[in-house]
């Protein structure tokens, strides 16, 4: 069957367009790596380079020396990372209980559960702020990681993942005498990984790219996430265009590492992550 | 029904048999391992989702530096007539609809493209992608240091085509924003239109062109009905997600020059953080969320024939 062309322009100057698209999305982003690499003269001077003359490296050793850029890093990890985990754990356990489970208020706790999408974030930002601060939780990991345990969208993907598994899967485990606990972990679990990679990949990205709230719950230097951090960096030494590019090369790898390594995942977890 | 089948069965003779006895426990079991593994979601949620709702309500009804006197209405009541606020919400609304109609015809096209037989299809795709995985402070610091008049690229490339040197953060400051998040999204919302055009059945262009339709009457008639619902996702979530932006003032123009970039939510941010008014600006994160809930409706009563809901 003849395949209907969708777009009905010149197919030359169509590809034309693309290609012209995607330049401008790449090239700024290759412009940041430049000014990563630029001297304070070159990006100073008034008069923009595109590629530096020598390739300064050592830009990155004193972006590390002129602000505390490791611990910035850490703390992104350790603020991503626990959360990503939290989703692994708790997006399928919750996404399977609805999937397999029949029990009163089924439905109204799903309901209520998929309601919380509706919230956007900046609704819960002064409560929590003010709950963080009573209980002293401002400036602390606790207080980064736990608005974000959870997601409501994590919890749908996992449940329309695990509804079509067989059922007798889950009655072999009964009957063999496996513990509830058990049974997700061993039976479950294994057979939605596809989902829960992509899960993973995407909220440890996306929360390592969060801002306000890392914003809102530290002020003191050490508790900063990178994207914080290099910020206020940016606030502190404005001119210094080279230092600040070396900070977003920094915070641009995990975007790099999704990029390359799950390249045939992206389109599909776009469309599957698709509401954040 | 499952529980009204228990109760009858306990209220019964007794787990006599060995089938609907062990069906009762099997039940009981269930349910009880339910409700056991949903217990850190309905705490998570309910602590950290709804009791911060209603919290943020009370809170909207007090005034003062600790908001601890009561004031009623008085927060909504002074917003609409905040001429700051009112600066902020159309500034914003001007924002998201510029961004919306770029995006969308932008991504549309790309996506009517890359919809045919492309070497290097998924490459391109995937490059397309890349903006809307990039942390926001890295798009707002590069774009601001891109278009900086001194010391930016961009009036040197000008330049150098004979083009007179420009300062958009100054002359337009809002268009700038609107530009830098086209560049954000557009990658996006093509993907999510690509999806779209991906589930067209092709027997209607089939059917189309042997009823004689012409290439334009199959766009018209075919493809446009057909890519409705994505449309009406990409506009919901675009518009949701421009309503909330923060970060580009904050980053690029701090809601300058004079207020012209003050969009609504950093305009509470500062009335929360910078004048630690919290009454006044939980009130103006209600009026917002009422916007919102309002667009999320209108999704979700389409959504039910959309197949991205």
């Amino acid at each position: 069957m003849l395949r209907e062309r969708l777009f009905f322009g010149d197919r030359v100057v169509g590809l034309g367009l693309v290609i012209a698209f995607c330049a401008v999305t790449v090239l700024p982003l290759l412009y940041m790596v430049s000014l990563s690499l630029q001297s304070e003269t070159e990006v100073l001077s008034g008069d923009p380079v595109l590629w530096p003359e020598t390739p300064r490296w050592d830009n990155f050793a004193v972006l590390f020396d002129s602000a505390p850029i490791a611990r910035f890093v850490l703390n992104s990890l350790i603020m991503a990372g626990a959360i990503t985990l939290s989703h692994l754990i708790f997006d399928p356990l919750i996404g399977y209980v609805f999937a397999k489970f029949t029990f009163p208020f089924k439905n109204t706790l799903f309901l209520v559960i998929l309601a919380t999408l509706m919230v956007p974030f900046f609704v819960r930002m002064i409560p929590l702020y003010v709950m963080m601060s009573n209980v002293g939780w401002l400036d602390s990991y606790q207080g980064l990681i736990v608005p974000f345990l959870m997601d409501a969208y994590g919890i749908f993907l996992m449940r329309q993942f695990i509804s079509p598994l067989p059922d007798e899967l889950i009655d072999a485990a009964r009957v063999d005498g496996a513990s509830e606990l058990r049974i997700f972990a061993r039976v479950i679990l294994p057979q939605t990984k596809p989902a829960l990679a992509v899960l993973g990949l995407f909220t440890f990205v996306f929360q390592w790219n969060e801002f306000l709230w890392p914003l809102v719950a530290t002020s003191r230097e050490e508790m900063r996430t990178m994207t914080v951090g290099l910020s206020l960096f940016n606030r502190e030494a404005f001119t210094l265009w080279n230092l600040t590019a070396a900070g977003a090369v920094i915070l641009f790898i995990p975007t790099i590492i999704l990029f390359f390594v799950s390249q045939r995942y992206l389109v599909r977890g776009i469309a599957l992550t698709g509401l954040k | 029904m499952a529980s009204g089948l228990a109760t009858r069965e306990r209220s019964g003779a007794g787990p006599s048999a060995a089938g609907p006895g062990r069906r009762y426990s099997l039940e009981r079991r269930q349910r009880r391992t339910a409700y056991l593994f949903l217990l850190p979601a309905l705490g998570f949620f309910g602590l950290l989702f709804f009791y911060p709702l209603g919290q943020e309500l009370i809170t909207s009804l007090y005034t003062g530096p600790r908001a601890d006197r009561f004031s009623g209405l008085q927060n909504y009541a002074g917003s609409f007539l905040d001429p700051a606020v009112r600066n902020s919400f159309w500034l914003t609304l001007i924002y998201a609809a510029g961004v919306l109609v770029l995006t969308i015809g932008l991504g549309l096209l790309l996506a009517l493209i890359l919809n045919q037989p492309l070497r290097g299809r998924t490459v391109l795709r995937a490059v397309l992608l890349v903006p809307y995985l990039t942390s926001i402070v890295i798009t707002g610091l590069l774009w601001r240091n891109i278009l900086d008049p001194q010391v930016g690229i961009l009036n040197r490339l000008f330049e150098a085509v004979g083009l007179p040197a420009q300062n958009w953060l100054l002359t337009d400051p809002l268009a700038t924003l609107i530009g830098i998040s086209v560049w954000q999204h557009t990658g996006y919302t093509s993907v999510l239109f690509l999806a779209g055009l991906q589930g067209i059945p092709e027997v209607y262009y089939e059917a189309a062109r042997i009823d004689g339709a012409s290439v334009l009457q199959r766009f018209r008639y075919v493809t446009i009905p057909f890519l409705a619902p994505a449309t009406l996702f990409v506009s919901v979530i675009g518009v949701i997600w421009s309503l909330q932006q923060f970060a580009l003032p904050f980053l690029v123009t701090d809601g300058g020059p004079g207020n012209a970039t003050d969009l609504y939510i950093f305009h509470v941010y500062n009335v929360a953080f910078e004048f630690r008014d919290f009454g006044y600006a939980s009130a103006l994160s209600y009026l917002l969320l009422v916007v919102i809930m309002i667009f999320t409706l209108i999704q979700f009563r389409a959504g039910r024939r959309s197949e991205f809901a």
